[in-house]
């Protein structure tokens, strides 16, 4: 094998990658295989090979220039293949929907079940620079000013970017009401949905007495709640198991035990990272990979035993850079917090060549992000983990953490990314800025895929000369 | 603060008015009180939710404290940002979107005990039944009304109609009118269905009304509060009649909605459906496609702002409806 | 019944074995397109943009499944240091081979970007692949290192040479093999899938023997490179392949084109490890009527499409560049047609 040459942290595009890709033997190709599977599980594939199958956007992009990068971009990449493999080697796969975070540790908790979320999907239109997932919306009778998540309905429509789900579990409730339209627009076409109750989460100021302090539970967060909505949730994660035990026959509840052990490995992996890039002088990883990173935290991209692997070698190698004070940044990078996922990636990207570092992020899934408590029985615990979901509560609970960093004089500024016509961002943007007052905060409407204009790209760069 | 606002069709009106304060259903639907909204909101908000906002602001000191539901995304936040706006003290009943019985009954019962701890009064078995029977005598009024908006022919209008909702739904109850004068039609007959009928919705439905005669309807601001019949009049009677009511579209699965508008379409001889859709109200605008297949009448759907400004292109498209009406029938209009 | 899928998403499926709504119909159209587009000929291989209007023209004519991106298999040998000739109703014809008597005379390992036609190619790919490239597969034709090999040398020198000297033609071949690398890699970067040609492998010309020594040698040298990309290989093998029908599979290409070879034969023996392209007469273009090529296509389309691992209706060869528009026309709407998955 030949020896590695070190590789200073940098951003490179496509091309680059190519030229780095050459040089990597092939025994170490071979050597990563999800479902560990040696016919077809192969994935430590270039950029290059998903832009040939349609990616088009990754022309444009740059990415980390680590072999741990590219093994996580190339798994990642991989997934609609993986849920088709995984159906064809007798794997149940179940469509989480909607909750972002939490259901899928009950399924992994049943052997060979593969939890995914169709609303991942949101991206493909922007990594493809494509607009068919969302005309095949349209043409389905959608409307356009909503969520890109729409994009779901097309998917379930055409059969190919995920085997039709074993079970569906859809999470609706105190939740997105574009996103909860999209799921009876699914079961509408004739699948089986089952419906879980997302319960609100009432902050004190929303009621009109003060309660009672037993009356009360205290989240790992410091959020505050009424016990009551530990008990909706219970009920509800129970109902989800026992359609778990009735498709697989199989009923183990320790088996959820271990399940949660994993899954806060994998957080807590994540948590140091986001912690270490938002730390170090320099940042060791860009912007996009730090949100693949965090969205993996939901399910593992339908293989979680291998993602964990990836995220390991990936906080392994932040540690490194961080030791030696290098990062793909520059010094002087501003940093900024930022609001809600961008549906396209090119904008991470941009925000960064334009001087900007990501250092706080509020990405709708804190459910996903925090630990499961692992001292008291595990039902229980999940319910108390989503209970810090993100959009469940109130907007200020929402962006407290980027106060805290604000007040800390650890954050500049605030990117805030919205949908036109999104139910959530209309309401909380404007609400978010007064929050936040004490920075300048920019909000942008993602448009559909190709429309990031030099209008965007001019407010982005005012917006730092303003935080400079 | 003579008032106790609400926000939705699933919070007990008899609970509201046992607090002695008049209940006042947030329903405004106006281009000026929305614009007064987007200092909270962002302009792609829903247009009932600015509105409602913006008149909240400007009425702040009549407000006692307003109860708010997580029934849609939008209007729940609403809640949310009226507090943040005016400091007005509010509560959000969660309202579950599934078939959930357990969640909504510990629900009333909280906002009872919350209630009762703010207004300082017991809600005792015979203050219930009293309230019960005095909306319950209030609404078969209103049901009358609505029997004759419904006959065949119809007598009365829906322009008149609203306004009677209007006064029952802001808590007049004694401005109520007790008696309205026939308006027979035999204009074709349609059926309203959609977003919420504001208060300030007059004009647009009196303009549908010139050629044609709206029936029947599912639409919050028309007939739908007034067929939550309570006929246990009790804290558990209260709960079933709220929520076994006229099944709201962003229930989840919402076919019980769908199964009601078919058996509405029935009784009212429908002939025609005028769908009256609030931009960004995402609730109905995901579901007109499935409408359209659904009930085999022809649709005509009204986008709307609340303004009033296109209102001439409003006619030219009521005026196309009524030829399709007309061509569907076979008939002549 | 009407698609579903794009083709990029039908192509998608195929690959992972799974059905996707029909079979993906992908006759071989290449220099036709410049017919079907009114471009002159030489004007299509010599210019990527014209290439690639012609193939999107095509495209929006025929609504088939790919693009093809291809003149003829000489065109690394040309950069390699062969001469050829460009009539302008035609396709260029070997004129001088680099290696005119001796294969100690140089040759040149080629920049893809700069020497002889090759940046055509790569102009045509990126041209295609920005303006279509998200609903549709946009393959790259590619020649083999035997192919290209017998246009390096005399066509009668390399075949003696197969059997007399082959050791030197191997080291003759490596270069080439090296050069098409390179080819393949640009091609790659610019957003085509190689799709690799080797006409002059088939038994037509050259004994089993010689296929499996030589020809299968540097077939799978290539394929074994593009399989580091986890690309799914296309191989396509015009002629006749009856005597060679064994060894296709140790070129571990994922897809095999095949022209004129027994189709039930080829489905026993390769379906199970690859997925079946082919094999429509292209003479029927031009000496059939609609109908009849509607019917033949009907045929073969219902007898391929369960092939195990998978089935692309297609031309054994190119489709003729004077191809009847309507004939053309019914093998696709046929294939369509008869090629359903989903009910």
């Amino acid at each position: 094998m030949k020896k590695t040459r070190k590789i200073i942290p940098k951003k490179i595009d496509l091309n680059t990658w190519s030229r780095q890709f050459e040089e990597i033997p092939i025994e170490v190709i071979k050597k990563y295989k999800y479902y560990n599977n040696e016919e077809w599980g192969v994935y430590l594939s270039p950029p290059a090979t998903f832009m040939v199958y349609g990616a088009r956007e990754l022309k444009r992009l740059k990415f980390d220039n680590s072999f741990e990068a590219l093994r996580m971009w190339g798994f990642v990449f991989n997934e609609t293949e993986r849920l088709f493999r995984a159906r064809q080697i007798n794997k149940k796969v179940i469509a989480t929907m909607g909750d972002l975070g939490t259901v899928p540790v009950l399924v992994l908790s049943f052997p060979d079940c593969v939890p995914f979320y169709p609303e991942c999907l949101w991206w493909t239109p922007f990594f493809k620079e494509s607009t068919e997932l969302l005309d095949t919306a349209s043409k389905l009778g959608l409307p356009e000013a909503t969520c890109f998540s729409r994009v779901v309905v097309s998917a379930f429509y055409k059969k190919s970017y995920f085997p039709k789900p074993d079970l569906i579990i859809a999470s609706t409730g105190a939740s997105c009401d574009d996103y909860s339209c999209v799921m009876q627009n699914v079961e509408d076409m004739g699948y089986d949905v089952m419906w879980i109750e997302i319960p609100y989460r009432r902050s004190l100021e929303f009621l009109l007495n003060k309660p009672k302090p037993q009356d009360l539970g205290k989240t790992g967060q410091g959020l505050v709640y009424l016990k009551t909505l530990e008990d909706y949730l219970v009920r509800e994660y129970q109902r989800i198991w026992q359609a778990l035990f009735k498709l697989t026959g199989v009923n183990n509840p320790h088996r959820l035990v271990e399940t949660i052990r994993k899954v806060n490995r994998l957080r807590k992996l994540v948590a140091e990272i986001k912690r270490m890039n938002a730390d170090a002088l320099i940042a060791p990883l860009p912007a996009l990979e730090m949100m693949t990173i965090e969205f993996g935290n939901l399910y593992g991209y339908a293989d979680f035993d291998e993602w964990l692997e990836i995220v390991e070698m990936i906080h392994s190698l932040v540690k490194k850079r961080v030791e030696k004070g290098i990062g793909v940044l520059k010094k002087d990078a501003v940093p900024i917090a930022w609001v809600t996922p961008s549906a396209d990636p090119y904008l991470l990207n941009l925000v960064e060549d334009l001087g900007c570092r990501v250092v706080e992020t509020e990405y709708v899934i804190n459910q996903g992000m925090v630990q499961i408590e692992e001292n008291i029985e595990p039902i229980h615990a999940l319910a108390r983990s989503f209970i810090n979901a993100s959009l469940i509560g109130s907007t200020e609970e929402r962006v407290s953490s980027i106060k805290e960093k604000i007040a800390k004089k650890i954050i500049k500024g605030v990117l805030i990314t919205n949908m036109l016509g999104a139910s959530h961002c209309a309401m909380e943007t404007r609400m978010i800025e007064k929050l936040l007052d004490g920075v300048p905060t920019l909000s942008i409407d993602v448009p559909a895929p190709f429309g990031i204009t030099q209008q965007i790209k001019t407010r982005i760069e005012a917006f730092v000369e303003t935080i400079k | 603060m003579e008032l106790i606002g609400f926000s939705c069709s699933y919070i007990p009106v008899e609970l509201l008015s046992a607090t002695g304060l008049r209940p006042y259903r947030l329903l405004h639907g106006d281009l000026n009180l929305s614009q007064k909204g987007e200092r909270i909101v962002r302009v792609d908000a829903c247009p009932l939710v600015k509105s409602n906002l913006g008149f909240v602001i400007e009425n702040q000191k009549k407000f006692a404290c307003i109860i708010g539901s997580t029934g849609c995304d939008m209007s729940r936040r609403m809640i949310e940002a009226i507090r943040f706006m005016t400091g007005i003290p509010v509560y959000i009943f969660n309202n579950p979107r599934t078939d959930n019985f357990e969640i909504f009954s510990n629900e009333i019962d909280m906002l009872i005990k919350e209630l009762e701890q703010f207004f300082h009064r017991r809600f005792d078995k015979g203050l219930i039944q009293q309230e019960c029977e005095r909306q319950e005598k209030i609404k078969q009024r209103l049901r009358e009304f609505d029997a004759r908006r419904r006959a065949n022919p119809s007598v009365l209008s829906t322009t008149v109609f609203q306004k009677i909702m209007a006064d029952y739904l802001q808590g007049n109850f004694s401005d109520i009118k007790t008696e309205v004068p026939e308006e027979m039609s035999y204009k074709p007959r349609v059926y309203l269905l959609g977003s919420p009928v504001s208060y300030e919705s007059g004009p647009i439905i009196e303009l549908i009304e010139k050629r044609l005669r709206i029936c029947g309807d599912f639409n919050c601001g028309l007939s739908r509060a007034i067929y939550i019949k309570v006929v246990e009049k009790t804290i558990e009677g209260l709960k079933q009649a709220y929520f076994k009511q006229v099944p709201c579209i962003f229930k989840r699965p919402n076919k019980g909605f769908y199964e009601w508008v078919d058996k509405d379409l029935k009784e009212t001889k429908s002939t025609g459906i005028i769908a009256f859709i609030l931009d960004y109200c995402d609730n109905f605008d995901f579901e007109i496609a499935k409408m359209e297949k659904r009930f085999s009448l022809p649709i005509l759907k009204l986008k709307s702002d609340f303004s009033l400004q296109n209102i001439s292109q409003l006619k030219v498209r009521i005026d196309a409806f009524i030829e399709v009406l007309a061509s569907y029938r076979g008939g002549v209009v | 019944m009407k698609d579903i899928l794009t083709p990029r998403e039908r192509f998608g499926m195929l690959v992972i074995d799974e059905k996707p709504d029909r079979c993906p119909v992908i006759p071989l159209i290449t220099s036709h397109a410049a017919s079907v587009a009114g471009i002159k000929l030489k004007r299509y291989y010599t210019s990527g943009e014209r290439m690639a209007k012609a193939q999107i023209i095509a495209y929006e004519i025929y609504q088939h499944d790919a693009i093809s991106i291809f003149s003829e298999v000489g065109i690394i040998a040309e950069a390699m240091g062969s001469e050829f000739y460009y009539p302008d109703n035609d396709l260029p014809v070997l004129k001088n081979p680099a290696l005119k008597n001796n294969l100690n005379d140089r040759i040149i390992i080629p920049n893809p970007k700069k020497d002889g036609r090759l940046p055509v190619y790569l102009d045509a790919i990126k041209y295609a692949y920005k303006a279509i490239g998200d609903i549709v597969p946009i393959l790259a034709y590619v020649p083999a290192p035997f192919t290209t090999g017998m246009h390096i040398l005399p066509p009668e020198k390399f075949l003696i040479g197969t059997l007399r000297n082959p050791q030197e033609i191997r080291m003759m071949l490596d270069f080439v093999l090296d050069a098409t690398i390179k080819f393949c890699y640009e091609i790659i970067n610019a957003g085509a899938l190689p799709v690799i040609v080797d006409p002059l492998a088939s038994g037509s010309v050259i004994s089993p023997a010689v296929y499996k020594e030589i020809a299968l040698i540097y077939e799978q040298r290539l394929i074994d490179y593009l399989h580091r990309y986890d690309f799914d290989v296309i191989l396509h093998i015009c002629g006749d392949t009856t005597t060679i029908i064994d060894n296709l599979l140790y070129t571990s290409a994922d897809l095999i084109s095949l022209d004129r070879v027994n189709m039930v034969k080829a489905m026993e023996k390769l379906s199970n490890k690859m997925r079946l392209i082919g094999n429509f007469d292209t003479g029927s273009f031009l000496f059939s009527s609609p109908e009849e090529v509607y019917r033949t296509t009907a045929t073969m389309v219902e007898q391929l499409k369960f092939a195990r691992k998978g089935y692309i209706a297609s031309t054994g060869c190119e489709v003729p560049i004077k191809a009847k528009r309507e004939n053309v026309g019914a093998f696709i709407k046929a294939a369509k047609e008869k090629g359903w998955y989903w009910v």
